[in-house]
């Protein structure tokens, strides 16, 4: 099962914390976004590998922008 | 009487007993001995029964689902009706058990005339007694509306609930999608806000229920004495102030625990909508032994900004304590509104309307909490002083910026301004309000201009809103819960 993380908010990618092809546990950081003059840490649901990750320091993401995928 | 004393016989159906049966269903969610019926199980397809929940009088519904897969005719639809008037009459709970595919075709409109005075009864009873639902199987087309009349949605893994079916959607818009995805527990749970509790499996569903129907119907008395243990809540958020965080461990710790069914003790905390709108938390739990309502921002989900749909869920939710007095906690921790075209477009201000209209007419105690930040617009639509927030706290690091700069120094230098000579007064009204922008955010403007009534402790914080909440006058609105 693949669980695509999309941005909920526009904003900068202030931090990559995770990277492509590690394990990762239900409620890890992934990614940590600036927006609204706050940090606001992207999380996964599921516990698993990070087969993607769709974004890098200093991006801008929309909302609904895929972040990352998690198999 | 203590929860274990009234749970639930642990049910073993026999080998050859059917699940869906009406009866067999009611006696899990209903204290062990309780359940009383008062129709029999017959071809109408519904059995409606009285029962106890931890000791308090119940009127149950329950659609049979294994009569013609639940639907609902003439017959059954009165069954309901007059469950839920004998329910209003007698001011207790009303609870009903869901798995029906719909109206009965075959009784044409007399049987879409009867699931419309089924909405009806609900109607009448909305925000007088709590109506609750379980979702346990299908319940299509107007078995779907009836659920979400009621108050509180709980959906089993089994639950599914549509207007129409995937065979209908199919052949309408082309989409190909299975019953789960349409209707279950994810699409509901998520996506629509349909469902407010998404059970792990049906005796889930009906602890759920029990839990929900408790929290309603034993509110218990404000007792602040009873609150002794405080945790340093502080610990819960980030050091730095810009870290978002999730809001649900703080509310947990500010609420009491309680002992469940099977003994164990835990958070009293019921969230409801956990997974929908979630920059916005909502749900019931007791502190210093009373039901309240809890609404919190929460920044670990769009920085806990307020948009169009988590202040329609916080709307509804703050009715409906109101119309039942369940006294209100709103914690503060908000940046503002999120900004946006399509959250502009998607209505906010309307939506937003709801939130500021739920609130400004609550009578309900209602006491507002400023953890870390409450900046423009997002701060008056928490349960602002100006919306008749009872008590406004603030914990000592709290920002609370009400207004520009020039407008609250002309408050605070009130007299200085006055003092000035008429052509000087305009100069020291622009430095003084550069000045007050300098100086870091606080909550002493706040207090000055009476906003927020008092700064406490984070360890003190139970014990504090816990009196506020009993020191503010009991009052119910008198308004119906309307699916906002």
């Amino acid at each position: 099962m693949a669980e695509e993380i999309r941005a909920e908010i526009v904003g900068n990618v202030l931090q990559v914390l995770a990277t492509e092809g590690q394990a990762v546990d239900d409620g890890d950081t992934l990614v940590l976004l600036e927006s609204m003059k706050m940090e606001i840490p992207v999380l996964t649901e599921i516990a698993g590998t990070l087969s993607r990750l769709a974004v890098a320091e200093g991006d801008v993401v929309q909302e609904g922008d895929l972040i990352a995928v998690v198999e | 009487m203590t929860a274990l004393a009234a749970r639930p016989e642990p049910v073993v159906p026999a080998a050859d007993s059917d699940p869906r049966d009406p009866e067999l269903r009611l006696s899990q969610l209903l204290d062990a001995g309780t359940l009383a019926p008062i129709t029999t199980r017959d071809a109408s397809g519904v059995f409606t029964a009285r029962g106890r929940i931890d000791g308090v009088d119940v009127i149950t519904y329950c659609t049979d689902a294994a009569r013609m897969g639940g639907a609902m005719g003439t017959e059954g639809c009165q069954r309901i009706v007059d469950a839920i008037d004998t329910a209003l009459e007698e001011g207790c709970p009303v609870i009903g058990l869901w798995h029906s595919g719909g109206a009965r075709l075959a009784e044409g409109v007399e049987a879409l005339d009867a699931v419309g005075q089924v909405f009806a009864a609900m109607i009448r009873a909305s925000g007088k007694v709590p109506q609750i639902s379980v979702v346990l199987g299908p319940a299509a087309g107007g078995a779907a509306y009836g659920p979400a009349l009621t108050d509180v949605v709980i959906m089993a893994p089994a639950g599914r609930v549509f207007v129409t079916g995937p065979d209908v959607v199919r052949s309408v818009t082309g989409e190909r999608i299975d019953m789960e995805a349409l209707g279950g527990p994810e699409a509901h749970g998520k996506k629509s806000g349909v469902v407010h509790v998404v059970a792990n499996d049906e005796p889930d569903a009906y602890r759920r229920a029990r839990r929900l129907t408790g929290l309603f119907s034993r509110p218990g008395v404000h007792d602040p004495e009873s609150v002794r243990e405080e945790a340093d809540l502080r610990a819960l958020l980030p050091e730095q102030a810009k870290r978002a965080y999730d809001v649900r461990p703080l509310v947990r710790a500010i609420l009491d625990t309680e002992e469940d069914d099977e003994g164990v003790v835990g958070t009293s905390f019921e969230e409801l909508q956990a997974k929908w709108a979630p920059n916005i938390v909502v749900g019931l739990g007791r502190l210093g032994q009373r039901s309240v309502g809890v609404i919190a921002n929460n920044p670990l989900r769009r920085g806990g900004c307020l948009d169009s749909l988590s202040a329609e869920k916080a709307s509804r939710f703050v009715r409906m304590c109101d119309s039942f007095g369940i006294p209100l906690l709103v914690l503060v921790d908000v940046p503002g509104y999120l900004p946006g075209v399509g959250q502009e477009w998607d209505g906010v201000v309307r939506r937003g309307a709801k939130l500021l209209h739920a609130f400004g007419e609550a009578v309900v105690p209602r006491v507002t909490l400023v953890t870390r930040k409450a900046y423009g617009g997002a701060y008056i639509a928490m349960n602002a002083r100006s919306l008749g927030a009872n008590t406004v706290f603030a914990w000592p690091e709290a920002e609370v910026a009400v207004m520009g700069a020039k407008a609250a120094v002309g408050i605070l230098h009130r007299k200085a301004l006055a003092a000035a000579a008429e052509e000087d007064r305009e100069e020291l009204h622009e430095r003084l309000a550069v000045e007050h922008e300098r100086i870091a955010g606080g909550v002493n403007r706040a207090m000055a201009i009476g906003v927020v009534d008092e700064v406490i402790e984070p360890s003190q914080t139970r014990r504090r809103v816990a009196e506020a909440l009993a020191a503010a006058p009991a009052a119910r609105g008198r308004h119906g819960n309307i699916p906002l």
